[in-house]
Order: C-alpha cells, then structure tokens, then sequence
C-alpha cells in the first residue's frame, strides 16, 4: 500500500481492495470540495494531518455530523489497514480476507470518535490503532463461539445489550423486541444446562419447559409490558427465540455493504458547509489549543527513556514475553509453546509486566507532567503503554507514525 | 483440559484469564447441587467457578488472607436469588494499616460478547452488601477458564450505568467500563484516596410479622425470581438480614428448620450451622460444679470466633431441663488464662433485631466471661451480636 501524503488525500480518499490486496485509493469529491474549502480557510500553518484529525474530532463532538465522520474515516485508513494485516498474520485464518477484516474494524468508527478524548493526551491515530487491533480480535473471538453454539446454547451466551442491538438491526419494532426480550429473561430464567460442561451444545427445551416458558410470559407482561399485549401460547414462544438467535448470530456477520466508502445526499453536504462555516472559526481555535496541549503531554522521548528503563529491569522472562507478544505474530498460544509453559501463565506474566510498567508510567507522568492521578486518567495511561509498547517492539511502524 | 483452546489465542494482555481443571469443573458442580431449579443451579455453578479460580488468584497475587465476605457455608443462600459473588476487604497497603483495603465483588456472566457489566442492584445498593470494584468476569465452562474482562467501581455504577427496572441491573456499558484490571492495582497504589462509592440511602426495616408473611410468600416454588416480586427496598432489608435470607433459602428448597438450637442438642447439628462453626460438646464437669449445678455432664453448643486476630468461644447452654427455655449465653477466650478485653459486648435481639431488656453484658475493663441468661418462648428466635464484630461472621437466628 502507498501511504497518502497530502492533507488533501488523507482526508477525502478510501482504500480500495481488490482480492485480497490493496487497489488504490479512491476520492469521494464532495469530501475533497469540503476538504478544500477548510484550508483555504485556514492559517498556512495548519498543515498537519494531527491538526485537522483534532479539528474534525472537535466537529464530530458538536454536533456528530456525517461529514466528520467520513472525513475522520479517510483519516484513519491506514491506521485500520495495519491493524487488519495485524491480526491476520496473528490468527489467520482461510475463512476471512484482509478486506473482511479491515471491515470489521472500519465499522468501529462511530464508537472510536465517541469515546475518544483529545485532553488525554493520546493522539486519534494511536488511539484508533489500539480499538481496531481489539475490535478484530473480539468480533473472530465471538465468531468462533457463536459458530459452535447450538441456537439454544447461545442463547444463554449473549448480554441483554448485545440481544437488543441485533433485535434492532434486523428492524424490528420497539413494541415486538420488548416481547422478545421478555421471552427470553423467561429462557435465561428457566432453563439451563443439566450437565457441568454442556453449555454449548444446549439441546432444544422439552414440551414442559415450553410451557412453563409461555406461563412465565404471561404472568410477567402485566408488569413488563405494554398493558394491551396479549397471552401467547409456546409455539410462538420458541419461534421468537429462534428469532432471537438467528439475529444474534447474524449481528456477528453482518452483510458487507460499502461501509468504507461513504454515500452522503447531497442536501445534507449542503446544510453542513453551512454549519461548517457559522463555526469554523472557533473550533479552529479549539483545535489549535488541543493540538498544542498534546504535545507538551506527550514528551515522548522521555516517556520512552522512563519504560525502556522500566523493561531492562523486568525479571526474566518478563521481557521475552513482552517482546514476544507485541513484536507481533505470537499469540499467547505460541508464546506458551515457545517458552514451554502453560497459556494461563503466559497471560499472568504479561498482565504483571505491563502492571508493573504502567506503574512506572503513572509515577512518571505524576512527576514531570504534573497530572493529577486517577482510575480515568490511568485508563488512559494504559492506552498509551498499549501503543507505546506495539511501536516499541516493532520499529517498522512506528517510523510510520506521525 | 482444553484451556488452550482456540478462543484464547485472542486473549488480550490487559485480561486476566484463569484456568479451571476438570477436577475444578466436577467439584464446582458437586457444590453447586443444592437449588430450588436447574436454572439456580447452573448460576450457582457459574459463580462457584468464578470464585473458584478468581479467589486463589487473588490470594497468590495481591492478598493471601483475600477469602469470601461473609463466609463459603452462606454463599448458597445469595446464589438462590442473586448473581454475584463478595470477596471481603482485602489486606490495606502496608502504609495504611488504619484504613480497610478494597472490597470486591465478582459478577460472573456466560455471556460472550463483553459488551457490558449486569449488576444486580443487590449489590449497589444494600448498604452492607456494596463492594469498592465490581470485576465482569466471563466463564467459560465448556473450554475450562474464567477471563476477568473489566472492572468497575460503585461510584461509576451509581454515576455512569444504566439502571435497568426490568431485570433490577444497573448495566454499565463496556466503554464505560476499565478494561485493564491492572488499572486498579495501579491506582490503589498511586492515588489510594480516590474515592470509589458513593453514599446509598438505608433500607427500611422490616417487623417480624412482615419479614414472616414475605418469606412465607416468596417461597413459594412458582415465584422464579423473588427479587423481582416485590419493591426493592424492602427486598434489599429482607436480604440484609442474613437470618431472614437463611430462611428464605432454606424455604425455598423445602428443608426443615435449620437453625433449631432444641433440635441440635436432641439430635445433631445441622450441616450448614457445621459449616459455620457450631458443635456441639459436653459441659466440663468442673465448670459445670463451678456454678453448683448437676454433675452429669451435659451437651452445649459452641462456635469458635475470631475477633481482631484473637480466638474467643460463644456457648449456648441450656439451664436444667431444655423444656424450662431457660438458656446462657456466654463469651470467653479461647485461650485458658486469657480474658475479654475491656469494651467488648455481648448482645442479644428478637428476630427482628430489636433490643429488650438485660440483654447485653458489657465488659467494662477485662473480664474472664460475658454471659446474659434468657427465657425464651418454645419456637422464639433470638440473634446474637458480639462489638467488636468477629471477623468471617453473619448474623443468624438461633431457634429455641
């Protein structure tokens, strides 16, 4: 993949895949237009990529505009290109494409951009990178489960958020996902596995159990429900939790629309220039502020001293692991067979290092940033140490950061 | 075991995955035999797991004095209404002896996608029952391990989480959550004075009558989840009571009175009063003299109690003839010659609670015993309270 070089690109073009590899990137013009239009509204100086990611995240938090989304989108390709090779070198498997996998991340966007916080120090990229190496990671974790759980075993495997978000991107009413989740509080109420190590392969409810099924629903829709439901009987109870099931599965898999490339009416772009044009001032300013508060937060060389440091004095084989896992390609699995132990201790010598180290982070940053510690700056803190410690282990890419 | 198990591979470093042996599995499901359904039943599983693996690592890694809040013997009585298990306040940093450490509450789930923390509100807003951390913890009993996934405190539950009346759950949302557990180990450590509850409201109290009748009521077989019957602040005030939650669950699964003091001298002690510590001995003749009474040596109960680090002994002693209803209840030390340190009380209240009159003796500089003598009606309960509080205690009704 060619890396973009310009402002202009970076924020108005997308990959394209072809196969299994990169094609070449594609302009949406009316983002470029939008694009063009800002910097020639800006001081000259405003040239850098960190600044405009700062500006749009500004705009994103005001008013969440699909604009800035897709600009922030654009932004963050090759970011979600390196992470989706990432982890298909890491857990390859022939059941999905580089293309699959930068999907699966992409789709992540909104969340990133609502969750991330530019007074934290961390910039969007870094930030971004660490989401959709985990987003990749969880979405072929939980695709492994569901594929060997039977419709009844899963079931009992989802959160109630999870079974509501499929219910609702299968389209169905408010009215009708209150009753599906009210048969399936009954389900989770009533039955469960009858065997220590059968909770996978959960067999179909026998007809008792499908009764006492349908009597909890109608005892319970007076209190949960809307007072004009009706009584159901148990066939229509197990054809919702089937329901159920399949859109929980399904919600795994989504169908693979363009979600890279945006489609935007062009009303919309419209009213949004017009937004942008009341306000672009102030959030210049604001983004100009934010930009240079990150840097003086970030200091990284000594940051890098201070872990460095931190490392060399790790007990063996503290630093092998570490090296290990986030020089890539090792998962824990083959860093277990490497070194001859068990998974589980690979895992708690990895969680004791990388404590061990954002203790040093957090005393370091007290000390010479002056920061006031808590549990959501150390959150963050350990975000950092995330980044920092992938870069660290893997010269290649960190040359490629900004 | 398949603890290396695909699905692992994806572990991240930030969790803490634990593993759980085939003899972890088949003795977790030995223990967890005792529920109303099989659905109470498999939850009790799933936490006997977590407990299971999550408390050994605790005590390896942070704590080895960490052991379950209130005790193993009561876990039963939580896990037949409620999900979750308490950990009690583990040890403080060596330079804060004065204040207690963290207390955790593990909310063992099933489920795959870790996309948010259920809570019961049992565990937010009992004010006895209400943890510094509340740690999501993923169990995976087909594939043999637990993963603690996130944690989060009380304060983000009370400010952040969403509160679900439906299912009684405040439902914090993953991003709201700390993924790294190292996070908190970390900030006890660098901003230990960061506080992590917020202040709840007290619970109403119950009369005995009334605590009766809903036992009586949510007994029943066809009431699946009592906690959801009736409103919550008088369900958390019953659940408080560890008395009335004994009861509950001894109701619930049909079983006979457990805690019939009567019955224990007639017969034997019951399994559970066992597991918390009750036996029964026969008097020392020489003590029995001691207080001019009847040479033939007869039965007592006892129970060992550790207070502040020491050893004490609680007796129940039946004055003459059982049928009198005529009992001592005393507190020595443990240790022969030494006595009961100035400030201690020994109490006794009604079942619900309430004090009446001569009812508690008072060590007003050290004393060799604390004893208080009653007349109970056949069939009264009377519940015991020492200050300072034994440690790894909950209160109990004793039947007479």
């Amino acid at each position: 993949m060619r890396p973009r070089q310009n402002i202009l690109e970076i924020f108005s073009t997308f990959i394209q895949f072809e196969g299994d590899r990169f094609s070449a990137w594609a302009s949406d013009p009316s983002l470029r237009r939008s694009m063009q239009q800002c910097l020639a509204n800006s001081p000259q100086h405003q040239s850098s990529p960190k600044f405009w990611a700062l500006y749009w995240h500004k705009q994103w938090q005001n008013n969440a505009t699909i604009r800035a989304r897709e600009h922030l989108t654009a932004y963050l390709q090759e970011v979600c290109f390196w992470a989706a090779q990432k982890t298909a070198a890491g857990f390859g498997s022939s059941q999905y494409s580089l293309s699959d996998y930068f999907q699966m991340a992409i789709a992540r966007i909104e969340k990133i951009l609502n969750n991330f916080d530019p007074q934290q120090g961390v910039a969007l990229r870094n930030y971004a990178k660490a989401i959709f190496n985990t987003t990749m990671r969880e979405i072929l974790r939980q695709r492994q489960e569901v594929d060997i759980c039977t419709a009844w075993g899963l079931l009992r495997k989802i959160s109630q958020k999870r079974l509501m978000e499929s219910l609702q991107q299968v389209g169905l009413s408010e009215k009708t996902i209150a009753r599906y989740i009210l048969a399936w509080h009954g389900f989770k109420t009533i039955y469960a596995p009858q065997q220590a190590r059968a909770s996978r392969k959960l067999p179909r409810p026998d007809k008792a159990t499908w009764e006492a099924l349908a009597a909890f629903y109608n005892s319970q829709r007076y209190q949960q429900l809307a007072p004009d439901e009706t009584e159901i009987d148990s066939e229509t109870i197990e054809k919702w939790l089937i329901a159920c099931a399949t859109a929980a599965r399904s919600y795994l898999y989504p169908s693979v629309t363009s979600i890279n490339k945006p489609q935007q009416g062009n009303s919309e772009s419209e009213l949004l220039d017009q937004l942008a044009a009341n306000e672009g001032e102030s959030l210049l300013t604001a983004a100009i502020a934010e930009e240079e508060s990150q840097t003086r937060q970030t200091q990284t060389a000594q940051m890098s001293q201070t872990l460095e440091t931190a490392i060399a004095n790790l007990e063996p084989p503290l630093p092998e692991i570490l090296q290990l896992y986030y020089s890539d390609t090792h998962t824990q699995q083959q860093i277990a067979a490497k070194l001859g132990m068990k998974q589980y201790a690979v895992s708690r010598r990895l969680s004791k290092a990388r404590q061990l180290l954002l203790q040093k982070l957090a005393n370091w940053s007290q000390e010479n940033l002056h920061i006031t510690l808590n549990s959501d700056v150390l959150k963050h803190t350990s975000t950092v140490l995330e980044d920092w410690l992938s870069a660290y282990y893997k010269p290649t890419e960190s040359s490629r950061t900004e | 075991m398949t603890f290396n198990s695909a699905s692992l591979a994806f572990a991240s470093p930030t969790q803490v995955c634990l593993e759980l042996s085939s003899t972890d599995l088949d003795r977790a499901w030995e223990q967890s035999q005792a529920f109303s359904t099989t659905a109470r039943r498999w939850n009790a599983y799933l936490n006997r797991l977590c407990l299971n693996a999550v408390l050994p690592w605790l005590q390896q890694e942070y704590d080895r004095h960490a052991r379950v809040f209130p005790h193993l013997a009561a876990l039963p009585s939580f896990w037949e209404v409620v999900n979750g298990v308490a950990i009690a306040h583990l040890s403080p940093p060596q330079t804060r002896i004065a204040l207690p450490g963290p207390r955790l509450i593990l909310i063992p789930s099933e489920a795959i996608d870790c996309t948010e923390i259920q809570v019961p509100q049992e565990w937010v807003d009992i004010p006895s029952w209400i943890g510094d951390y509340y740690l999501a913890v993923q169990v995976n009993p087909d594939d043999g391990w637990v993963k603690i996934w996130a944690y989060c405190t009380h304060s983000q539950l009370k400010q952040k989480a969403n509160y679900d009346r439906h299912s009684r759950c405040y439902c914090l949302k993953e991003e709201d959550a700390i993924a790294d557990l190292n996070v908190l180990w970390v900030a006890r450590q660098v901003c230990p004075d960061e506080p992590t509850r917020v202040s709840i409201p007290p619970l109403p109290n119950l009369s005995l009558e009334r605590a009766n009748a809903l036992i009586q009521r949510l007994s029943s077989p066809n009431i699946l989840l009592p906690r959801l019957e009736i409103p919550f602040p008088t369900w958390g005030a019953l659940l408080e009571h560890s008395g009335y939650r004994q009861r509950l669950y001894q109701q619930r699964l049909g079983l006979n009175e457990q805690w019939s003091v009567v019955d224990w001298l007639q017969n034997r002690i019951s399994q559970i009063a066992q597991e918390l510590g009750w036996q029964k001995i026969q008097m020392q003749p020489s003590l029995a003299q001691a207080r001019g009474e009847a040479e033939t040596p007869q039965p007592i109960l006892s129970k060992e109690l550790v207070i502040a680090g020491q050893a004490y002994e609680l007796r129940v002693i039946p004055k003459a003839d059982i049928s009198q209803g005529i009992w001592r209840f005393e507190l020595s030390s443990n240790k022969i010659g030494d006595r009961i340190p100035g400030g201690f009380k020994l109490r006794l209240l009604t079942e619900d609670l309430q004090p009446f009159e001569d009812n508690e003796d008072i060590a007003e500089t050290a004393v060799d015993l604390l004893y208080i003598e009653v007349a109970l009606e056949p069939g009264e309960g009377i519940v015991w309270e020492i200050e300072p509080h034994p440690e790894n205690c909950d209160r109990e009704i004793l039947r007479f």
